[in-house]
């Protein structure tokens, strides 16, 4: 490989609009390599726009983007954007694995941007990736189940098969949309391990929900209010004012929703609402 | 509280009870306006003397020719009425040869559904593509796509066969073709319906590591809509089978042509052996696919 840009990721003045509407506006954003980086925010407040935006699935209305040496701005052609995808991997809210092919056949999945031909076509691996996919497996735990259907899987451990996918594709740039979404506190904390683990040689940006997972996933906090950076903080200067910031005063009606209600409910005996 | 205030509650809570009443009472008058005209025309009689009728075909129906291949007379005299011996006939030696061209004829039946099942999915597929809601097929192919499949679909096998042997002559051409052309309906429905239930995240997170178009359709499509067709055409040539034991009513070749000849010949007792052939075909081969089925989902 030839030697590794230290920006991974340049975004300058840019605009992303779908149906008049603006879902994100970043006048300046700097990522370098191997960042660990969690985007933060409420519903709608454009995390996953961010996350397509750099994946390449969709195109800034104006302004510029970089992402690994490719201008995101003009159309990329067939090419050069499966070249981005294979840099870039992805882990996505919910599961996203083929539910009647293995756990380890959902591993070489990961593989197919560099084995190509027809024996990809056959499901039919080298040895060689055969024996990673193997390795990967065994890395999130999972090679006893490797022959298993993985819709035979629980959530936690489709979960991990992602990320061993994940370990095969061997990206630059890992994007995760809530990774944990659907797992149990401890599940969630075990999955982000693997995640940062599997992170090693790449620049990983989370989108996380829960406070308790942004000391596992980051060193860097960007916060995202109404598609604009509220904040892009150290992790250590992140506490909970940000954080109360951030997810209160989305608008006048959340703010309401969330004061008195949550005092109710924090003291439901003597407090319960009754009309 | 008046009786106006309650009202809207009232359709709320009885309207979809109050529609459903109404389609029952459609329903029920439906049914007696078709036995009421069927009635005034007189055309619901069941003959002059239906006990004794079916007093005579069930007993020469619950003694199936076969047994005779066995248990018939050797030596059956055929003899004019002042006693003179017109022919001898080896009953056993008639119903085995009976039985060689039953064999032969239920051989014929499997190969029209086979084939007919096996040409009707291979024109279905492309056009299960087309229809497929979720592939976006352009608009303008998908209706004509449509319309074919729904055609196909409404036209018995039966109109197929006759209006096929008049074409193609009689024999299995025409039976295969006719069952294709029917299927084909059926197929293409029920192809289109497993295409639209694939599960698209999956298919973006393959794409989504970079591999190619065909890589994809291996990957992710293939796999997830392949066991879904075998079943279905599995499905399909069993209904078939079924299908083709009557096609040689009309001159398409297989058990159908028997069937008719016993029909017309009053042979209850050989009617009976070959439902019986039909019966141990369908139920062996409906056991057979069910357990196909159910190994592959």
């Amino acid at each position: 490989m030839t030697s590794v840009p230290a920006t991974v990721i340049a975004l300058k003045s840019l605009a992303c609009i779908a149906d008049d509407r603006s879902l994100l506006e970043i006048d300046e954003l700097t990522v370098g390599a191997g960042e660990r980086i969690a985007i933060v925010g409420h519903n709608g407040a454009g995390k996953t726009t961010l996350l397509r935006l750099l994946s390449g699935c969709m195109r800034p209305a104006h302004g510029s983007a970089e992402v690994l040496g490719r201008a995101l701005q003009d159309a990329l052609p067939a090419a050069e954007l499966r070249a981005l995808r294979q840099e870039v991997g992805q882990v996505l809210q919910g599961v996203h694995l083929v539910a009647r092919l293995s756990a380890i056949e959902n591993a070489l999945i990961g593989s197919l941007g560099r084995v190509t031909g027809w024996r990809s076509w056959m499901r039919w691996y080298p040895a060689q990736e055969v024996a990673q996919a193997e390795a990967a497996l065994q890395a999130v735990g999972l090679l006893a189940h490797a022959y298993t259907r993985a819709d035979k899987l629980s959530g936690g451990e489709k979960q991990k098969v992602a990320i061993a996918r994940l370990l095969m594709q061997r990206p630059r740039l890992i994007l995760a949309d809530e990774p944990t979404a659907a797992l149990d506190p401890s599940g969630a904390t075990e999955v982000c391990r693997l995640l940062v683990k599997a992170a090693r040689r790449a620049t990983l940006i989370t989108v996380v929900h829960s406070p308790a997972l942004l000391p596992l996933l980051a060193e860097r906090v960007i916060g995202l209010k109404q598609g604009r950076i509220a904040f892009d903080l150290p992790l250590a200067s992140v506490g909970d004012h940000e954080l109360g910031n951030l997810y209160r005063s989305a608008g006048g009606a959340v703010r309401a929703l969330a004061s008195p209600a949550v005092q109710s409910f924090s003291d439901p005996i003597g407090h319960l609402p009754i009309r | 509280m008046s009786l106006l205030a309650l009202l809207p509650g009232f359709a709320d809570r009885f309207g979809r009870r109050i529609g459903f009443l109404a389609l029952s009472l459609a329903y029920a008058l439906l049914v007696a306006a078709c036995i009421a005209s069927l009635l005034m025309e007189n055309e619901l009689s069941l003959g002059r003397n239906p006990l004794a009728n079916l007093a005579r075909t069930a007993v020469e129906f619950a003694r199936p020719s076969f047994l005779d291949a066995w248990s018939g007379n050797p030596n059956l005299e055929y003899r004019s009425d002042d006693g003179t011996l017109l022919r001898v006939e080896n009953r056993r030696e008639v119903e085995r040869n009976y039985l060689a061209g039953l064999g032969e004829a239920t051989w014929t039946t499997i190969r029209i559904a086979t084939l007919g099942s096996v040409l009707g999915a291979l024109l279905a597929l492309p056009l299960a593509v087309l229809t497929a809601r979720n592939l976006l097929a352009p608009r303008p192919l998908a209706w004509l796509a449509k319309g074919v499949l729904d055609v196909a679909r409404s036209i018995h096998t039966l109109v197929f066969g006759l209006v096929l042997v008049g074409i193609v002559g009689l024999g299995p051409t025409a039976g295969i073709l006719a069952i294709a052309l029917h299927s084909l309906g059926s197929y293409g429905k029920l192809f289109a319906e497993s295409i639209e239930t694939l599960d698209m995240a999956a298919i973006n997170a393959v794409r989504g590591v970079g591999a190619g178009p065909v890589q994809v359709f291996f990957n992710a499509i293939w796999p997830a809509v392949l066991p879904q067709f075998v079943s279905s055409h599995l499905y399909v040539w069993e209904f078939n089978i079924r299908d083709s034991t009557i096609l040689g009513i009309i001159g398409a070749g297989g058990l159908g042509l028997l069937i008719s000849e016993a029909t017309s010949l009053f042979q209850w007792g050989r009617l009976s052996t070959v439902l019986l052939v039909v019966f141990l075909l369908v139920t062996s081969f409906d056991a057979m696919s069910r357990r196909i089925r159910k190994a592959l989902l």
